[in-house]
């Protein structure tokens, strides 16, 4: 046993000196995780958007317009920008000055007391997915209040007062709860799951590098022989320095960046913690194993770099996982982020426990075991071929 | 002149057709990544998301609504639940994503004119399933309450025409241009490409001139080029640009139409905008590629430069929401105003003029890095004439 921590121990400052050693790892380990979590978290810093602009065309110029285009102006999802008439409004957008157009023909003002149905027209940029969703549900509800109003006014000169007037306007309500996230917002959402995945990245990544530099120097022989030829001590020895490093990330990220990014943390430290450990367990054997598979470190670094955005998409965060097709379900379930992200998302966000999310708790230990075997193969085969070219 | 650069442009294609760290970027990935990321949003909407119904009023109206609900795309009513801790607890464990509340004695209290809450729950910590189970559940909600409105007019005698003007005073007609159905596919899988292609130009390119000095192969190129950098990177250069043409092509001509509804071979405003995006990641590249000697550290320079490219062009999260550095930050990459250009001439497919400003803020990135490269290499290839006279 004492033999076994002083491999290990011998291995963690092999580690060190390794990475203190190359420029490119001591980048990837130590500059990369703290300098993404914040440059990428401040992008969604206000979380949500707001003041998406709106040209507006302006043809009948009535009283009820303007009080629709100043109650439009107080909403926050939109900023208004006039527009001489349709024809200017379409290039604004076309231009991309502004994201749709608002077209309030002439006569909507006569129609209204007469009871005619008034048309207003609204054309949005859907090419860009988010300001237009919102626009269009920001102007939707903006319609609907103002008929609401207009009902509430008629309900009135028939006689009814305030208060029974007010319950004929509405006779059913939508009462919308959004929950674990109440502003609906994209940051809320995502930047939790984007500080998890800079540190599987820039985990994988350097550690791929370090093992695909092991092997380009040929010096999987002497690793071993450093972890006193035990490959299971080699690879938890080589991995410790991450386990521990990444654990400091882990913790840093949950408290410095979450304050400052004002994430709401709702589950319990102890589950987290956990989680993360297990995740990293996971992390360090597939890391190891992806590393025996590159011929050298360039390679190592220019393969992992394209790996980020797929494994991201298919980890069920960003697109539903029951919506991928089924193959890249498989492909999904054999990739860590996938149960991770399942646990961390609903102990962080939802403030749920490790017991609610057991099945893919035991995932990932599946995982972990499963990878644990590559990559102790991967490493007597380079062994092995590596201790054959040097006899 | 002429001769030179047509020998270093063979000659680079010779490279990137034997060396791995080109020929599995540039050749190997493109087709892959690009189908990968097609496949993905294969099923282009995300159906028949999980739902509870929490039915306290057990009416025919609310099986009615229920009905209606489970017609939507998105929803799809697996789960009964009877109170809020059940509700809440089935979202967490990944059960349901959503919920719908029908209050007791909901039909009653319709007839005898007291309003009715419909509560919607979604769980808003996956906020895309979130909001299209709310957009369609609001969608029949809006309806069912504007037809219970219309109702009650008609039942006093009104004209259905005029009670139909009370129920909806204006008509708010909504065009959503260019992807009307929100499809993912059609909306991701071009921007994603795109990303993924400029990446593959400049990782590559950062090792283009690095590389012949680790390798030793430098004094080659140095003769072949006679001394001169502006023969090496114009040569490199046009090997290069004609790999992103055939990135182009494959784009253009398989995955857009095969998964994006694009039409074939895209148009000549988008060949223009991609060929002017691939000569600026060129000239980016070359640059790096002359300035650092060391592959790894160019390599890393170049993954840290291209990888945040996605998120901040705008994409996905609008420029204007993001904080003023963050902003200024995304015009270093050559893909933010190229973006702009893509909506406008693939998206819009409007005409070129339309895209001038991203075409001109395209050129300045190919006028600042170019002389900024020549300068470097000819500094080098200078270096080495003197060092081997």
């Amino acid at each position: 046993m004492r033999d076994f921590f002083r491999h290990m121990n011998r291995l963690f400052l092999r580690e060190v000196r390794m990475i203190a050693a190359d420029h490119s790892l001591l980048l990837t380990l130590l500059i990369a995780p703290l300098l993404y979590a914040f440059f990428y978290g401040s992008i969604y810093s206000y979380k949500v958007e707001e003041k998406v602009l709106l040209a507006v065309a302006d043809d009948d110029k009535s009283e009820l317009s303007r009080t629709f285009l100043q109650q439009l102006t107080k909403m926050q999802i939109v900023e208004v920008t006039g527009a001489a008439g349709l024809q200017d409004a379409q290039d604004k957008m076309y231009y991309g000055q502004c994201q749709g157009y608002l077209y309030i023909p002439h006569g909507v003002q006569k129609k209204v007391p007469a009871l005619q149905q008034a048309d207003i027209v609204l054309a949005v940029n859907a090419a860009r997915f988010l300001p237009s969703s919102e626009l269009a549900g920001g102007i939707t509800t903006l319609a609907l209040t103002v008929g609401a109003g207009v009902r509430l006014k008629y309900n009135e000169m028939q006689g009814l007062n305030s208060q029974m007037a007010m319950r004929e306007t509405q006779p059913v309500n939508l009462d919308y709860r959004p929950m674990y996230n109440s502003r609906s917002s994209y940051g809320a959402f995502l930047l939790p799951g984007l500080l998890a995945l800079i540190l599987q990245q820039t985990l994988l990544i350097g550690l791929s590098e370090s093992m695909a530099l092991d092997k380009e120097r040929g010096k999987v022989p002497e690793l071993l022989k450093t972890g006193g030829g035990g490959l299971s001590a080699t690879l938890w020895g080589k991995g410790l320095f991450y386990m521990l490093l990444f654990c400091c990330y882990a913790f840093f990220f949950m408290t410095v960046n979450y304050t400052t990014l004002d994430i709401p943390f709702r589950g319990r430290v102890l589950d987290v913690a956990v989680v993360f450990f297990l995740f990293f367990l996971t992390l360090i054997p597939l890391g190891m194993w992806l590393g025996t598979m590159f011929r050298s470190q360039l390679m190592a670094a220019q393969m992992m770099v394209f790996s980020t955005y797929p494994v991201f998409l298919i980890a069920g965060y960003a697109w539903p996982y029951e919506s991928l097709p089924v193959p890249l379900q498989w492909l999904s379930s054999m990739v860590p982020t996938m149960p991770f992200l399942k646990v961390y998302q609903s102990i962080v966000q939802m403030g749920a426990t490790l017991g609610d999310n057991m099945p893919s708790v035991l995932h990932l230990v599946a995982l972990s075991g499963f990878y644990t075997l590559l990559a102790l193969l991967g490493l007597r085969r380079l062994n092995k071929r590596q201790q054959s070219i040097s006899l | 002149m002429m001769r030179s650069i047509f020998h270093i442009m063979t000659r680079e294609w010779k490279r990137i057709l034997t060396l791995p760290e080109h020929y599995i970027v540039l050749l190997v990935l493109p087709p892959l990544v690009c189908l990968l990321y097609g496949y993905i949003y294969n099923n282009q909407f995300a159906r028949d998301l999980p739902v509870a119904i929490w039915d306290e009023s057990r009416s025919p109206l609310s099986r009615q609504f229920t009905f209606m609900l489970e017609q939507t795309e998105s929803i799809h009513i697996t789960q009964q639940v009877d109170n809020e801790i059940t509700l809440q607890k089935m979202m967490e464990q990944g059960i349901v994503q959503g919920a719908i509340h029908f209050p007791a004695k909901m039909d009653e209290h319709i007839k005898s004119r007291q309003p009715v809450y419909i509560t919607v729950y979604t769980n808003t910590a996956a906020v895309v399933t979130a909001k299209l189970i709310y957009k369609d559940a609001a969608k029949v909600l809006i309806t069912v309450g504007s037809g219970v409105t219309l109702q009650k007019f008609v039942k006093t005698g009104m004209p259905a025409g005029k009670a139909m003007a009370l129920v909806q005073p204006i008509r708010l007609t909504s065009y959503m241009l260019y992807n009307p159905q929100y499809n993912y596919q059609q909306y991701l899988v071009p921007g994603l490409i795109a990303v993924a292609l400029q990446m593959m130009i400049i990782m590559v390119t950062v090792l283009a001139l690095n590389l012949e000095e680790k390798r030793g192969t430098f004094a080659e190129l140095h003769a072949m080029a006679g001394g001169s950098a502006s023969n090496v990177l114009l040569g490199k250069g046009l090997a290069h640009l004609s790999v992103g043409w055939l990135h182009y092509i494959l784009a253009t001509c398989i995955v857009f139409p095969l998964f994006a509804h694009g039409r074939i071979g895209g148009s000549w405003p988008l060949f223009l905008l991609f060929t002017l995006l691939i000569i600026g990641c060129i000239c980016i590249g070359m640059m790096v590629s002359a300035i650092v000697s060391d592959v790894m550290v160019a390599c890393d320079l170049g993954l840290f430069y291209t990888s945040p490219a996605f998120v901040f062009s705008g994409f996905t999260f609008p420029r204007w929401a993001m904080p003023w550095y963050d902003q200024y930050y995304a015009w270093l990459m050559p893909f933010t105003p190229f973006l702009d250009g893509f909506f406008k001439v693939y998206f819009m497919e409007l005409p070129m003029h339309y895209a001038y400003k991203e075409t001109g803020q395209l050129l300045i990135y190919i006028a600042v890095t170019f002389p900024v490269a020549l300068f470097f290499l000819q500094r080098k290839m200078n270096k080495y004439s003197l060092q081997h006279a």
